[in-house]
C-alpha cells in the first residue's frame, strides 16, 4: 500500500498547557475524502488548527507527502499544499470576491483560467465578483471560502464544519460542491457535526470523542454502527 | 479665503501622508508608533547635516529618506519582535510604550546634539498663480510630490500582489496566514515603508516651513490625530482626514489664531471618536 498523503501520528494539542486533543492518529490517502465527526467541544477545530499551523501541536507528527510539517507556520503549510477552510471563514471583508480569490493563489498571481474554474463550480461567485466579501450572505461566504482555498491548487483541502451558519438546503448544496471536487480527484479532510452529510461525502471516517479517536471505519460502517447512530444520527 | 483653503490643502496633504505612515503600522500589528514624527525629524537632520557637509541636495534627500526607512525596519526586527509575541491589549500597550521610549530617545539625542538645527529646502522660482492665489513654488512642488506618492501608494495597495497581501493582514491576519501570507515579512516591510513616508513628510515639509530638530513630537501628535479621524488602518481615510484637518487648521489659524489650532484639531479628533469611533473610513469596527 502506498503512503498516505496526509498522516497524523500521535498528535496532541491544546490551550495553556492543557491538551484537548490527545494522541490522534489518522491518515488520508491521495484522492480520498475523510470525515472526522464529533460533537461540540470534541476537539475537531483544535486538531485542524494544529495541522494547518494556526497553532503549534504540543506533541506528535503531521506527515504530508512524507515530510513532517508539524509545527510549521500556517503560511508555510498553506504554500506546501495543505489548505484549510476554517468554520469562521476568515475572508477579507473589505475586498471584492475577485480579490479574495486572487489572494487565494498567493504568492502567485493566478491566470484568469484558474478563476474561471472556481466560477464554474460556484457561478454565484461570478455574479458577485465585485461585491465586498463582508456584505455577502453566509452561503455565499462559504462558497468564497472554499473557492479561495481552491485558488491555492491544494493537494489536501481541510474544512472545519463547512455547514456553519447555513440552512439545511444550503448545507447540502455545500456538500454537493465538495462531492464534485472529490469526484474530480481532490483529497479532502472534513470535520463535521452534521454526521449524515459528512458520511455522505466521505469514503472513511473517524469519530473524535473528548479529544481521542474512538471509532474508525468506512462511511458505511460508521453509518450502521449502533453507537454512532445513537449519538450522532438520533436513531 | 481661497488662499487660506489652498494653504490648508498644502498642509493637509502633508498631514495625510504623515497619518498614512502611522495608520499602516497600526493596522498591521496594532502598534501605535509614537515615534513616527521623531523618526521623520531624524531624517530631516540627516539631510541637513549632509547638505551642510557639502553633499548635493538630491543625494542627501535620498539618503535621509532611506535612513528613516532602515530605522523603521531595524525597529521592527528588534523591539517589535517582543511586541508581536503578545496579543490583544498587551500588544497595543507594549508597542505604544516602546515606541514612546524610542521617540524620547530620538528627541533627546537631537536636542542634545543639534539644538538649533533646522532643515529648509528652498525651491527656486517665482510664485505661480492658481485660482487667483499666488502659490509659492515650494508648496506646489511639495504637494505634487505627495500626490504622486499617494497615487503610487494606491496603485501599490490595489494592484500589486504584495500590496494586496498587506491589506489582507490588516483585514484578517489569520485569513492572510491561511492563504500563504507571512505577516512578519509584511509588517517589517511596511514599517520600513512607513519610515520612508516619514522621511518624505520631513522633506516636503521642509519645502514649506523649516523642520526643527525638536519638531518630532508635534508631528507625531498630528499623525495620531489624522490617523484616528481617518480611521486607524485606512490609507484613503488618512489622506481624506489629512486634507480636512489641514483646512480646519489654516482656517482656524487665520480667523482665531495659530495658538488655537492644535486644540481645535484635538477637539475634532475627540468628536470623531464619539460620533464615529471607527473614523471616516475605518477598517476595524
Ligand atoms: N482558545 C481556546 N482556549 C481555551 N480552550 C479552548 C479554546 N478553544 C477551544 N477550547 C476548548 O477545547 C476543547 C475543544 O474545542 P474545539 O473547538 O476544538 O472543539 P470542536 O470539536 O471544534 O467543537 P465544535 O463542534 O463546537 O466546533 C473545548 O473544550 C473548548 O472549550
Ligand atoms: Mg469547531
Amino acid at each position: 500500500m502506498s503512503e498516505p498523503l496526509l498522516k497524523l501520528d500521535g498528535l496532541c494539542a491544546g490551550y495553556l498547557g492543557q491538551d484537548v486533543v490527545h494522541d490522534v492518529s489518522l491518515s488520508v490517502a491521495e484522492g480520498e475524502a475523510v470525515a472526522v465527526i464529533g460533537s461540540n467541544g470534541a476537539g475537531k477545530t483544535t486538531m485542524l488548527r494544529a495541522v494547518c499551523g494556526l497553532m503549534p501541536p504540543s506533541r506528535g507528527s503531521v506527515y504530508f507527502d512524507g515530510t513532517d510539517i508539524a509545527g510549521d507556520k500556517a503560511h508555510r503549510v498553506s504554500r506546501s499544499g495543505v489548505v484549510y477552510v476554517p468554520a469562521e471563514r476568515h475572508l477579507f471583508p473589505q475586498m471584492s470576491v475577485k480579490e479574495n480569490l486572487i489572494l487565494g493563489a498567493y504568492p502567485k498571481r493566478p491566470p484568469s483560467s484558474q478563476l474561471d474554474q472556481v466560477f464554474d463550480l460556484f457561478p454565484r461567485l461570478k455574479e458577485r465578483e465585485s461585491q465586498h466579501a463582508g456584505t455577502m450572505s453566509g452561503g455565499e461566504q462559504q462558497m468564497l471560502a472554499v473557492g479561495r482555498a481552491l485558488m491555492a491548487a491544494p493537494r489536501v483541502l481541510m474544512l472545519d464544519e463547512p455547514t456553519t451558519g447555513l440552512s439545511p438546503l444550503l448545507a447540502s448544496e455545500a456538500y454537493n460542491a465538495l462531492a464534485e471536487l472529490r469526484n474530480a480527484g481532490l483529497t479532502i479532510l472534513v470535520a463535521e457535526q452534521q454526521v449524515p452529510l459528512a458520511l455522505g461525502l466521505a469514503d472513511r471516517g473517524y469519530v473524535l470523542d473528548h479529544g481521542r479517536i474512538g471509532l474508525t471505519g468506512t462511511a458505511d460502517d460508521l453509518r450502521n454502527d449502533p453507537g454512532v447512530r445513537k449519538a450522532y444520527l438520533g436513531v | 479665503m481661497t488662499a487660506v483653503i489652498m494653504d490648508g490643502i498644502v498642509l493637509g496633504l502633508q498631514f495625510g501622508i504623515l497619518g498614512v505612515g502611522l495608520t499602516l503600522v497600526y493596522g498591521l500589528g496594532g502598534v501605535l508608533n509614537l515615534a513616527h514624527g521623531q523618526m521623520a525629524v531624524a531624517g530631516a537632520m540627516v539631510i541637513s547635516r549632509l547638505t551642510d557637509g557639502g553633499m548635493g541636495t538630491f543625494l542627501a534627500v535620498a539618503i535621509g529618506i532611506v535612513a528613516v526607512g532602515l530605522l523603521g525596519m531595524v525597529i521592527d526586527l528588534t523591539l517589535m519582535k517582543a511586541v508581536y509575541g503578545e496579543e490583544g491589549e498587551g500588544r497595543t500597550l507594549l508597542g505604544l510604550l516602546l515606541m514612546l521610549g524610542v521617540g524620547f530617545i530620538i528627541d533627546g539625542v537631537l536636542e542634545w546634539r543639534y539644538p538649533i538645527e533646522a532643515l529648509t529646502l528652498r525651491v527656486a522660482g517665482d510664485p505661480i498663480d492658481i485660482l487667483g492665489v499666488s502659490m509659492r513654488r515650494g508648496s506646489l512642488v511639495a504637494s505634487a510630490i505627495i500626490l504622486l506618492v499617494g497615487a503610487l501608494l494606491v496603485a501599490f495597495f490595489r494592484l500589486t500582489t504584495f500590496g494586496r497581501a498587506t491589506r489582507s493582514v490588516i483585514q484578517d491576519e489569520n485569513g492572510a496566514r491561511l492563504v500563504g501570507v507571512n505577516p512578519s515579512v509584511v509588517r517589517t516591510s511596511i514599517f520600513a515603508l512607513s519610515g520612508i513616508l516619514g522621511g518624505i513628510v520631513a522633506v516636503t515639509r521642509a519645502m514649506t516651513t523649516p523642520v526643527g530638530s525638536t519638531d518630532g513630537i508635534e508631528l507625531t501628535i498630528f499623525a495620531l490625530i489624522v490617523a484616528v479621524v481617518g480611521g486607524l488602518g485606512s490609507v484613503s481615510g488618512a489622506f481624506l482626514a489629512g486634507i480636512l484637518l489641514g483646512i480646519v487648521s489654516t482656517v482656524s489659524a487665520f480667523y482665531i489664531g495659530s495658538y488655537i489650532t492644535t486644540i481645535i484639531l484635538l477637539v475634532v479628533c475627540a468628536v470623531t471618536i464619539v460620533i464615529r469611533p471607527s473614523g471616516l473610513l475605518g477598517v476595524r469596527s
